[in-house]
Order: structure tokens, then C-alpha cells, then sequence
């Protein structure tokens, strides 16, 4: 959370919303910004932080663990068009990469912005060289790009 | 009829929905439909108090 909302300018100069859910009401989520989180970033959580009571959001997306009643760390990033980008979960007990999460976005909207003409290859991060998909890229793609 | 079930799946629409929310200090209410025409990050966790 903390990680996340200290670089909120960055989500939001990509153009990016953040929205936090947890199974927390809404008095748990004020209690924890004013008491801990002031503490990790000084004006407190930037974004809406959602209370998914009984869990109905996480079933809706499918992360939500009925056995301990919580949802897994799900990350899912929606396009301007309200289409899923792209998901990734993972249990409680690991965090998420920030950094991965911005260039996630960026890979997305750059593609997006080349209605697909462009692919981001593997680690890409802007200003790096796209692949331009087609025939003439089969089979050698080793010509244009190589594992750093 | 059949119930239709809602799949959040990369390529579909994100299921809409409506949630109570704690934001800059105050109680209000969040539609995700509402921010059509811009891109949003849902990110779920376990519980307050803990990481993320």
C-alpha cells in the first residue's frame, strides 16, 4: 500500500487510477492511513482505498479465498476501454514490484498507442527498441533483439 | 434462465462494481465504470494492517 501510494505520481502521470480493495470496511481503511500509514507517506493514501465486504469484488474477479475469508493479491490492470490488460496474483505472504506494475502499464499503453503494429519484447521499458510483428520478423527476431 | 457468470479475464471487460470507500479523508462511494477513459489498477490484498 505504502509502496504503492508514494508513487502515485507516477501512476498518475501515466494516466492511471489506483483503486486498493481489501474486505476491510471503510472505518478499518481510515483507522490503518491514520494511524500507520501517515507514518510511510506523509499525506496518507492518495487513491480510494474500497471496502469489498464479504468479499463479492474478489469473487467477481476471482481472487477472493473462502477458507480465510480474504482476497489474494491480485493485480489487475483495465484499459481506457474497461478491458483487462493484464492479472497477476500472488499470496499474502509476497509483496508486489512497483516498478513491474509501472512498466507493465507503459508496455500496455505503448502498444495501445501503435494499435499493435508495436510488441514490447521481454524486460522492455521505454525507450528500448519495439518488435514490429509480421511475417518478415519470423524467425528472425534474433537479427533485432537479444537477452541482455 | 441462465446465470451468467462474470470471468475477470485478460482481453474481457472488467465486471463493474460499486463499493464504499475511504478516500483523502473522507467516506464515499466508487463505481469502476466510472473511470472509462482511463486506465485503472485494481490491486486487492488480505487486510489492512498488513502489506502490499
Amino acid at each position: 500500500m505504502a509502496a504503492v501510494a508514494a508513487r502515485y505520481q507516477e501512476f498518475q502521470d501515466l494516466n492511471v487510477e489506483v483503486l486498493t480493495i481489501s474486505t476491510d470496511t471503510v472505518f478499518t481503511h481510515k483507522a490503518w492511513n491514520d494511524s500507520e500509514l501517515v507514518r510511510m507517506v506523509p499525506e496518507g493514501v492518495p487513491f480510494p482505498m474500497l471496502a469489498d465486504l464479504g468479499g463479492e469484488i474478489g469473487s467477481l474477479y476471482g481472487v477472493y479465498e473462502e477458507e480465510e475469508k480474504v482476497n489474494f493479491r491480485g493485480l489487475f490492470i483495465v484499459d481506457p476501454d474497461g478491458i483487462i490488460q493484464a492479472t497477476s496474483v500472488l499470496p499474502p505472504p509476497v509483496g508486489r514490484d512497483v516498478d513491474e506494475m509501472l512498466r507493465q502499464i507503459q508496455a500496455l499503453q505503448h502498444v495501445r498507442a501503435t494499435q499493435g503494429a508495436e510488441a514490447t519484447p521481454a524486460c522492455w521499458t521505454p525507450g528500448q527498441p519495439t518488435l514490429k510483428p509480421g511475417p518478415d520478423l519470423v524467425g528472425k527476431v534474433w537479427k533485432v533483439w537479444k537477452p541482455s | 434462465m441462465e446465470e451468467k457468470v462474470m470471468v475477470a479475464k485478460v482481453g474481457k471487460s472488467a465486471p463493474d462494481f460499486e463499493a464504499g470507500a475511504f478516500s483523502n479523508g473522507k467516506f464515499t462511494k466508487v463505481k469502476l465504470s466510472d473511470y472509462k477513459g482511463r486506465w485503472a489498477v485494481l490491486m486487492f490484498y488480505p487486510a489492512d494492517f498488513t502489506f502490499v
